[in-house]
């Protein structure tokens, strides 16, 4: 392999250049998808059956402009409200709306019905003021839904269509808004100005994080490595597979989605690990071997780093692998470019840093080791040596307690689908969703389908049922149907003392004939979102003032009751549907993504230490922190959502390294011929302030999405430190304690068949960490 | 070919138009077909008698023929040149005969692409006519009529409309209205008209085609019979419930 790199060293730089280079010019052309609902596929029921209802009653995302003031109820406001809702009825993109100039008063008057606006004219006088706000409240189509009952808040909710882009009808919207300024406070909300968000806020987040990210791991690497000319290698190696990973997001024909973000993140992270072993273990075979011509020293650096660097390679990939099992679809997409950027690191590495070195060479050698720094290393690692050897059975007994603890927090474990909680509490989009939520009976929507004959008076009293008993469901806010046009149209045309006030008529005839009544009277319109031309299909639109996700279970279970003896076909879909399915991926992706992840590391772990038993040791870290992670996820109020079930997957990728490592290490120690407490003496001097640094280094990279403007990914940053911190004390506490009290047998593996004695430690995977980082015992 | 500067003022030549299209009485069949833009279509029939009385007031009675469920729902429209339509509408499966107000013209008739101010004769003081550039050729006079308010424009629903006059005949052909993003939404086509005395017409067959949903309603006027003598008291409440 040596001599194949020095042969094509040139080739080997200008293709790892021009990968890099085609990457850069192709990432521009990345597309941000914000639509929450394409995460799921398109096979999954609750989108089926929402395409369904929106393919008939169109699209159901609402955009909600709310008006806020002491008294809402002034003619200054009430006449900035009119001039804004009369403009937004003019855009193209907006299909229909609710406002408090849309509202009817359905009235029986002295034997007339009439159809009027609730609002016919904008009253000046304070009286009259006073009994519009009156009327307001007492109008059931009014009270929470375009006014509050406080009188201090109106809405104007619009549903958008898809004749332009929902980019150009908020853009109009928010020029009707600015061109009409006022006292009232507004703010705009709604799924619509959440995606606007998320694009906005996903664009700005790549935009912070990645340069921070590339900071950080600068800082961290010209701490390890000491020269610039060392730093650049494993930071040209970040550099190229972040670009390559990010190019493929376009080349696929994928969009960046709000989790996407983490790729380079993660490729930050990782891929500089193999780019610091070489480096770190060239300058160490330049010290040690100073009469060495660069040649030699690079055979001597890739015949004894290629095994471990593969092995370090195959089980990162391994992990994030795991991601393919999810069927949230961007998790799946970030397995994929994840995995491919480790791979080419690792590939790169291989072959572009050999490379690079043999054309650069001098530079790279070590000149200031800093033993200073490295004692206080020293001291912590040979007081936990001790302690271990001393105490293995009790460092277990008492692991096993902190585990159990943090365990039993996984019972209060939560799952979150809700957009609205990626934004930080103080988000305009977060404080319009609450008063819309509050106030407004939510923007989330449930969708019900029923086709038939929705004439037929059986199927109208089963939709009235429906509407009436889902209305009290806990969070609920609003239900309209077309069972409440007909009632509030039977109290128009009886008195409140004759039969038929305020109830749905028993015969098909009469139904009919209060449609034409209708039709005459308002404007279809003003429920074509309820039934279709010829009224075979009714749609009833449950607003959420809670979206949570158990409420959204709750409520589908109860339109499933509802519903069973309703004699139609029914289809329930919405958004918060969707979401709901959303969060059932979730667990299903966390569970197959966690087995996948766990037992191809433990059939790699196996494979590693020839032995089973091995394996499954080997994997006792990896458990530990699994639990740990998500107990403390549990306690801690961080629920599992898009990003923060993706975490386990990259841990186990990334952490089994450490054990890998130990292992390794200690079982090199016990082939030396030195006794066990000996060998975890020896191991964990050696070893583990190698350890410790890789998984500080990995953290470090991690450490930018604390960064980030999404709570969500914010928390994956604070959690990266949880789980990494807990895989390493599981390498370097519990492993070291395991193997001390249980001695188990498959220690004494062969890690070189070929070779023996001193050369054998210069090819094994101590080698690489050691010499990873600068002021190594071993070379002193 | 006219001279822009010689063109008669387009206000007198839509308002020649509508004169002529307004006769005394007429009673006829209208059948209304909504056709979806997946082809599915509904049906309606309704029997309707109008009659015109001083002060260009206008009432019209309607009777349901079709479909079945509202067969015998019967209308009375009371059409004010200056004031809000009165409308009363008496279903007989519930016994009950309401007066409904309703002010807006720019409503859907009957759930079709047409409007309630597509079935009148709209006031011709709502809109600001004038000459586009090409009337005048081709036999044709092109006109734009622009609401004269904002007010107005929310009544119709429209921000503008073209219409196509047969220069000769004064009848207009094609009607295209724009909506408030300036954008051509709806198109009406006479495909038809029945003529009447002292040169006066109607429409018989007209088709409005919704470009944004892609839905097309057609009117088609049958048994068509002019200066029938109808008795004011056909139109009355009373009469609705017979």
């Amino acid at each position: 392999m040596a001599d194949f790199i020095f042969r094509y060293r040139w080739i080997i730089i200008l293709l790892c250049l021009l990968t890099g280079a085609g990457s850069v010019l192709i990432i521009p052309r990345t597309k941000i998808d914000p639509e929450m609902r394409n995460y799921i596929p398109q096979s999954i029921e609750s989108r089926v059956e929402t395409d369904k209802i929106e393919s008939e009653f169109g699209v159901q995302d609402m955009v909600v402009i709310l008006f806020s003031d002491s008294c809402i109820v002034s003619s200054d406001n009430l006449n900035r409200i009119k001039n804004i809702d009369r403009s937004i009825s003019r855009i193209n993109g907006i299909s229909s709306r609710i406002s408090p100039f849309t509202v009817k008063n359905i009235k029986s008057e002295e034997g007339m019905m009439t159809v009027d606006p609730l609002i016919k004219g904008i009253p000046s006088s304070a009286p009259d003021l006073e009994l519009l706000g009156k009327d307001i409240l007492e109008n059931s189509f009014a009270r929470d839904i375009v006014v509050s009952s406080d009188l201090t808040t109106a809405s104007i909710t619009a549903t958008i269509n898809n004749l332009v882009t929902e980019k150009e009808t908020l853009q109009k919207i928010d020029s009707v808004i600015s061109s009409n300024p006022g006292n009232a406070k507004i703010v705009k909300g709604g799924l619509p100005y959440i995606r606007q968000s998320l694009v906005k806020d996903v664009g700005k987040d790549a935009i912070i994080l990645i340069p921070v990210a590339l900071l950080i791991m600068l800082i961290v690497l010209k701490a390890s490595l000491g020269s610039w000319r060392s730093v650049l290698l494993p930071f040209s190696i970040v550099v190229l597979t972040t670009a390559f990973s990010l190019a493929l997001i376009p080349l696929t024909g994928w969009k960046m989605s709000i989790i996407t973000v983490l790729v380079p993140v993660i490729l930050i992270a990782v891929a500089n690990n193999y780019g610091i072993y070489l480096v770190a273990r060239f300058q160490e075979l330049s010290f040690r071997h100073p009469e060495a011509t660069r040649k030699e020293l690079i055979r001597m650096l890739i015949k004894s780093l290629n095994m471990p660097i593969l092995f370090s390679g195959l089980t990162t990939v391994a992990g994030i692998l795991g991601l393919l099992t999810h069927s949230i679809i961007p998790a799946k997409q970030i397995g994929i470019l994840a995995a491919a950027g480790v791979s080419l690191a690792l590939l790169m590495s291989l072959l572009l840093i050999p490379a690079l070195i043999f054309v650069s060479g001098s530079g790279l050698t070590l000149k200031n080791r800093k033993r200073d720094r490295a004692k206080l290393f020293d001291n912590i690692l040979n007081n936990l040596s001790k302690l271990i050897i001393k105490n293995p059975g009790r460092i277990l007994l008492v692991s096993a307690l902190v585990i159990i603890l943090f365990a039993s927090g996984i019972a209060f474990l939560r799952i979150d689908t809700n957009q609205e909680n990626y934004f930080a509490p103080k988000h305009p989009v977060r404080q319009a969703s609450e008063l819309i939520n509050s106030k407004f009976g939510g923007s989330q929507t449930i969708s019900v389908m029923i086709k038939g004959d929705i004439k037929d008076p059986e199927l109208m009293k089963g939709i009235d049922r429906l509407t009436t008993e889902i209305k009290n469901q806990k969070g609920v806010g609003i239900v309209f149907s077309i069972s409440q046009v007909v009632r509030e149209m039977s109290k128009a045309i009886y008195t409140s003392t004759e039969d038929g006030y305020d109830q749905i008529p028993d015969t098909r005839e009469a139904i009919a004939q209060m449609f034409e009544l209708y039709n005459m009277s308002g404007s279809p319109d003003d429920f074509k979102q309820l039934t279709d031309l010829d009224n075979t299909k009714a749609h009833i639109l449950i607003r959420l003032s809670d979206p949570e996700n158990n409420i959204v279970k709750s409520v589908k279970a109860r339109i499933s009751e509802l519903t069973v003896n309703i004699p139609a076909e029914i289809s329930v879909g919405g958004y918060a549907m969707i979401m709901s399915d959303f969060a059932e991926s979730i667990i299903k992706g966390q569970i197959s993504s966690l087995l996948f992840a766990v037992i191809t590391v433990l059939l790699l772990l196996t494979i590693i230490f020839r032995s089973f038993k091995g394996g499954l040791i080997g994997s006792i870290p990896l458990t530990a922190s699994i639990l740990i992670l998500f107990g403390f996820m549990g306690y801690s109020g961080i629920a599992l959502d898009a990003a923060t079930a993706l975490l386990s997957s990259i841990m186990i990728g990334v952490g089994v390294d450490f054990t890998i490592q130990y292992i390794w290490c200690f079982n090199l120690q016990i082939n030396s011929g030195l006794s066990y407490p000996e060998a975890t003496s020896s191991a964990m001097r050696t070893i583990g302030r190698s350890i410790i640094i890789n998984a500080l280094t990995v953290m470090a990279g991690f450490g930018a999405l604390m960064f980030s403007g999404f709570t969500s990914i914010r928390f994956f940053g604070y959690l990266v430190l949880i789980s990494i911190g807990s895989c390493l004390i599981g390498a370097l506490v519990i492993i070291p304690a395991f193997l001390m009290k249980y001695k188990p047998g498959f220690l004494g593996f062969e890690t070189d068949k070929k070779k023996t004695g001193k050369d054998e430690k210069e090819s094994n995977i101590i080698g690489v960490t050691t010499a990873a980082f600068a002021g190594s015992r071993s070379t002193a | 070919m006219q001279v822009a500067g010689q063109q008669p003022d387009a206000g007198q030549i839509m308002n020649k138009s509508r004169d002529l299209s307004i006769t005394s009485s007429l009673s006829a069949n209208i059948n209304l077909t909504i056709t979806e833009k997946g082809g599915a279509s509904r049906n309606r029939t309704i029997a309707m008698t109008t009659k015109s009385f001083a002060d260009g007031l206008e009432k019209r009675f309607i009777k349901f023929i079709e479909p079945a469920d509202v067969r015998g729902t019967a209308m009375l429209v009371v059409d004010n040149k200056n004031s809000a339509d009165e409308m009363w509408i008496y279903l007989p499966a519930l016994k009950k005969t309401r007066r409904i107000v309703s002010s807006e013209k720019g409503k859907s008739f009957m759930s079709s692409e047409f409007s309630n101010a597509d079935m009148a004769s709209p006031a011709i003081s709502d809109f600001v006519h004038k000459h586009l550039g090409k009337s005048g050729m081709n036999n044709q006079w092109i006109i734009e009529s622009t609401p004269v308010n904002e007010d107005k424009a929310d009544e119709y629903g429209f921000s503008r409309k073209i219409s196509y006059i047969n220069m000769t005949s004064n009848q207009v052909q094609k009607m295209e209205f724009y909506n408030f993003d300036n954008e051509l939404f709806k198109i009406i086509e006479i495909k038809s008209i029945f003529p009447l005395s002292d040169g006066k017409y109607m429409v018989k067959n007209m088709v409005a085609s919704n470009l944004n949903t892609n839905r097309k309603s057609e009117i088609l006027f049958s048994n068509i019979s002019e200066g029938v003598k109808v008795d004011d008291s056909n139109f009355t409440i009373q009469n609705l419930e017979r």
